[in-house]
């Protein structure tokens, strides 16, 4: 058991709740800053859930029992790089399509609706 | 044994070069391999007969507890005796049936089958046989499918793989589920302490489903007459011989260890005289000779199932006699007619005319290895069929349809003769040249060895009572070809009289065969369940893939709603531990963030939206720092500026405000259904989560190990040391993420002058297919 | 990619008479004078050396206070982009230190090489070694085999930086001079 801040669960709570909502969005930017944001929660999320608030895990500083748990940081610091990289790859996407396609926003797959007529098709065949 | 399944496999491989360069006759040297490997088993057979099976396990993934086990038994010797003996056979007669296309593929296909099928039968471990047994079908599939030129070929080794695939996943599972209840996968382990309980049952159900498919029992038995288009070869030896014994091998093996399971006997005599009878039944109607042998073999199969399935030491030694009668007769049966074929172009009845004449020799190898499918004195099938009398002579529920079963067996063996080498009146007679010696030799040699295990019947009942002896040490009864006046005697001759009388007046009696009801045809059952099948994906296709990517991912986020969200809520802990400290710093900045936060979707302007995303990275940076993570917010900080800094570089070419919208585009309030209880459902997870501890972090053996990696930061200590292989694949993640940014802009580049015309294609390109 | 150096077909401006010899900037005078900002330029032209060293102490110190690698290379990175930002492409093009792939190249390669070099040794992956010297002046030091592991991590962070202003910053730039306007 570790007691938690209940702020920051909050706020967890509250990005979460943003991000999904950009990345439910039509327009391509605004799902790249989706996954920034939830980037974010995922982050706090983590440091929050792997122990208490404490001192810098440096050691020579503190006692070890006042550290705040070094685990979750790496962790963090690991996906905050990562999620550098994600961004940055998805914006490269955004771009591309709106130089491409004069627009960023996900349009409906074609192909998935083609898929579709298939059934429509093949059922008329059935019937006849 | 390991050893004889690799080099089944390793010079299946030598086969296609060596056949392209020496052609089809390529192959009479490869049958030296399925050769020494019968020698081999030969060798082995006085000690495995004498009770010293041979052992040999292999590890392969040892934390998983999972091993290349093999056993080699006296019922592994006989299916063994069987798989190489007709292998050879086969081979040899493929050297000359097959053409030059055909060879390569077709003869290192039956080598690979044929190590299979080794590896099968001497198993010793459930996700070995497994892995054999689909072996095995993949085999069949590619086999039936030649090539893929016609559609009935395609048809049918889908029909083969589709129906014991089938079976054999369902039987995978009954397999974890046998090797999970038992605590062991070997097998031999589990026969000799069989577990019982409910889960075993549904483990064996399942299991008999699997080895009803193979050996094409009643209702799944359509694939194996399909299978047919497949060359002579490859139905001598997969469909007739080896492969669809493996579902009879499965049942001939456990029956021991599982007879006294309520459903087992049942379940198994019912499909199996059913199989028996409907088989034989279609065999006596068909006139294509190859599909009437199909047929036959059905029903012999069903046959072999009851024997195998009753669970008593004189079936058992019936089945036995059976399984070797069977193998040599009906692989030298369908050896023939692919030698009529080819030498005559047909093996269709109603075509040939006066082969008998025209063959003699041929005739005389078809009538000895008919007598024995027929159970003729002195031929091995007598003696089986005596013996399987002899096992059911009480029993008449179970007697009388095996007797029927025995005259429609003689009559359909008097239709293939006739159909095969009489001289019809009306037909011409069939001329062609004669066939090479070499060519008649394999059949001629199975039926020979019909012939010498009948008037040799104390090697057959020294083979018999190997596998019998499982049963029960005593055992009185022995095969033999006298036992004096007894009933299964009187039955025999029942059987051949009263079936020489239908296969004789079969043709008056056909007419009397089509004022019967029709029965339902399983093949149609399998049709409509394909085509069934076929119209639920569609039908379920159309109405999940809409082609709408938000809609996709708000299903996701409402099945995750559902699914663990709906268990967390149930789960609710009793207490949380929440507190509000650190109000003076915490709040303030979470105040901030989620301000920042909320108003990102509400922004019109790309960079008004890009930059409170910013406030609220710093935000969280501000959040680390109070959590006690300054090396975290150094890092949080500096990417944030990074990722403000690119933005900006790329927002310069993009347009100001958002690409507006098209009306309808917008769901709104499932979305934030969605959004917002993902969202909540994150937020209780965070505070089940923190409930949930209840063992000492692991980070405290970090605190004390940095010390020795030289370092005073332990964070640092654990990127670059305890978990540096983490670090350097986040590394490598970064460079590929990079390329890839730099490889789309440069792909994105705008057409000029000469990329124009490449545009233009290009678009082309894209819409060709709609 | 030496297209982004100024190449011949962009002739030196003919300098004028009060012109220096040596710039504040050494590519800023390829910009247009309405993008170029005086004080950016001097501020940046200070700071540079100074971020730099920073990010090396960051790189260095990171084993036993705040900081490490990763946070080195992004002050690294900072450095680069306010060249980029302050004297345009050709500026970062000279202060960059290499081509960025190649910086990417030996990062990965030498945390990589760090990586593997123990099982050389007969040790697992990743074993790590603490090498005691003592250099006159500083006194006694330690310094881990993970601390090129880190520079490695450095570099490629330094790299990807530099990739990042190659493609997005430069290449969109060149193609909004040459392909007009935003559509």
């Amino acid at each position: 058991m570790n007691p938690l801040d209940l702020t920051v669960v909050l706020v967890v709570a509250g990005l979460y709740t943003v991000g999904f909502l950009l990345v439910l969005d039509r327009s391509l930017m605004r799902v790249v800053l989706g996954f920034a944001v939830l980037g974010h929660g995922s982050n706090l999320l983590l440091l929050v859930v792997g122990g208490r608030p404490g001192a810098a895990p440096v050691l020579g500083t503190v006692a070890p029992g006042e550290m705040a748990d070094p685990l979750p940081q790496a962790m963090a610091l690991t996906a905050i790089v990562i999620t550098f990289g994600l961004t940055t790859f998805l914006l490269a996407l955004a771009y591309r399509s709106w130089t491409f396609t004069g627009h960023d926003t996900v349009r409906d797959d074609v192909e998935d609706r083609r898929l579709g007529s298939v059934a429509d098709r093949r059922a008329r065949e059935e019937r006849e | 044994m390991l050893i004889l399944v690799i080099a089944h496999l390793v010079v299946a491989a030598l086969v296609p070069p060596a056949a392209r360069r020496w052609g089809p006759r390529a192959l009479l040297a490869f049958a030296a391999l399925p050769t020494a490997a019968l020698a081999w088993t030969l060798t082995r057979a006085p000690g495995v007969l004498a009770g010293e099976a041979v052992r040999e396990t292999v590890k392969w993934a040892g934390t998983l507890d999972l091993s290349f086990a093999f056993r080699l038994d006296p019922l592994a010797l006989l299916v063994l005796l069987l798989v190489t003996g007709v292998g050879a056979a086969v081979l040899v007669h493929g050297a000359y049936y097959l053409d030059d296309a055909d060879a390569g593929r077709v003869g290192a296909l039956l080598l690979v089958f044929a190590g299979a099928m080794v590896g099968l039968v001497t198993a010793d471990h459930l996700i070995t046989l497994y892995v054999f047994w689909e072996l095995t079908t993949v085999c069949s599939f590619l086999l039936i499918g030649g090539v893929g030129a016609t559609r009935a070929e395609r048809k049918a080794a889908l029909q083969a793989l589709l129906v014991t695939a089938l079976g054999g996943l369902l039987m995978l599972l009954g397999l974890v589920m046998l090797g999970e209840a038992a605590g062991t996968y070997r097998l031999s382990a589990i026969l000799s302490a069989p577990p019982r309980g409910g889960l075993v049952e549904a483990a064996l159900a399942l299991v008999l489903v699997g080895a009803f498919t193979k050996s094409a029992q009643l209702p799944f038995h359509p694939w194996l007459p399909a299978a047919m288009v497949a060359p002579t070869p490859v139905s001598a030896y997969l469909h007739a011989a080896a492969m669809v014994k493996a579902g009879v091998y499965l049942v001939a093996r456990w029956t021991p260890a599982f007879a006294d399971v309520p459903f087992w006997r049942p379940a198994v005599l019912v499909v199996g005289l059913l199989t028996l009878l409907v088989g034989a039944w279609r065999a006596l109607a068909e006139t294509d000779l190859k599909r009437l042998l199909a047929f036959g073999t059905v029903s012999e199969l069903g046959l072999l199932m009851v024997l195998f399935g009753a669970g008593t030491p004189v079936a058992a030694s019936a089945g036995a006699a059976m399984l070797l009668a069977h193998g040599a007769f009906k692989a030298a049966l369908f050896l023939l007619t692919g030698v009529l074929d080819h030498q005559l172009g047909t093996r269709d009845a109603r075509e040939l005319s006066g082969v008998a004449r025209t063959f003699p020799g041929l005739a005389a190898v078809a009538v000895l290895a008919a007598a024995s499918m027929a159970g003729l004195p002195p031929l091995v099938g007598f003696l089986g069929k005596e013996a399987s009398y002899e096992a059911f002579a009480g029993d008449p529920v179970v007697l009388a349809p095996l007797v029927l079963g025995s005259v429609l067996t003689v009559a359909y063996s008097v239709r293939f003769l006739w159909g095969g080498f009489a001289t019809k009146p009306g037909v011409k007679a069939s001329a062609g040249q004669r066939p090479t010696i070499g060519f008649v030799l394999p059949p001629a040699v199975l039926a020979a060895a019909g012939l010498l295990l009948g008037l040799w019947p104390g090697l057959t009942d020294d083979l018999a009572r190997g596998y019998a002896n499982g049963y029960g040490p005593t055992q009185e009864y022995h095969l033999a070809m006298w036992h004096g006046f007894t009933a299964p005697l009187l039955f025999s001759a029942v059987a051949l009289v009263a079936g020489v009388g239908v296969g004789w007046a079969w043709d008056r009696l056909a007419a009397l065969r089509a004022r019967l009801p029709r029965a339902p045809e399983a093949q149609r059952g399998y049709e409509y369940g394909v085509r069934g099948l076929d119209a639920l994906a569609l039908q379920l296709t159309r109405r999940t893939q809409v082609g709408s990517l938000p809609l996709y991912l708000t299903v996701i986020l409402l099945v995750v709603l559902a699914g663990p969200g709906l268990l967390l809520a149930l789960h609710a802990p009793t207490s949380v531990p929440a507190t509000m400290n650190g109000l003076v710093v915490q709040v303030p900045l979470g105040v901030l963030v989620l301000a920042a936060a909320i108003a990102v979707p509400r922004a019109r302007h790309r960079l008004s939206a890009v930059l409170l995303t910013g406030v609220v990275g710093y935000g969280v940076a501000g959040l680390f720092v109070a959590h006690g993570a300054p090396d975290l917010a150094l890092t949080q900080f500096l990417v944030e500026t990074l990722v403000l800094v690119v933005f900006a570089l790329v927002l310069r070419r993009m347009p100001v405000r958002f690409t507006p919208l098209r009306r309808g585009w917008r769901l709104h309030w499932p979305r934030w259904l969605a959004a917002g209880g993902v969202g909540l459902m994150v937020g209780a997870f965070a505070l089940r989560a923190a409930a949930a501890r209840d063992q000492p972090a692991i980070s405290h053996a970090y605190l004390d190990h940095a010390e020795q990696a030289g370092a005073h930061n332990v964070v640092s200590a654990v990127l670059v040391d305890f978990r540096a292989l983490d670090t350097l694949g986040e590394i490598g993640v970064l460079a590929v993420a990079a390329v890839g940014v730099a490889s789309l802009v440069v792909g994105a580049r705008r057409p000029r002058r000469g990329q124009e015309q490449e545009r233009e294609r290009e678009r082309e390109r894209e819409e060709v297919p709609r | 990619m030496s297209a982004d150096r100024p190449g011949p077909d962009t002739p030196p401006r003919p300098r004028g008479k009060h012109q220096p010899r040596d710039r504040w900037l050494p590519g800023a005078h390829e910009l247009p004078v309405p993008r170029r900002s005086m004080l950016l330029e001097v501020v940046t032209r200070l700071v540079f050396p100074a971020v730099l060293v920073l990010s090396l102490y960051l790189l260095l110190a990171g084993h036993h206070r705040t900081g490490g690698g990763f946070s080195g290379g992004l002050v690294a990175s900072q450095a680069f982009v306010l060249r980029y930002l302050a004297g345009g492409r050709a500026d970062l093009a000279r202060a960059a230190p290499a081509e960025p792939q190649k910086v990417l190249g030996v990062g990965l390669a030498l945390a990589a090489a760090v990586a593997l070099t123990p099982l050389l040794l007969g040790q697992p992956v990743l074993t790590s070694a603490v090498l005691h010297v003592e250099p006159p002046v500083f006194g006694p030091v330690e310094v881990p085999s993970s601390l090129l592991f880190d520079a490695g991590v450095y570099l490629v962070v330094v790299g990807v930086t530099l990739k990042l202003l190659r493609s997005l910053g430069v290449r969109i730039e060149r193609e909004t001079d040459n392909g007009g306007e935003a559509r």
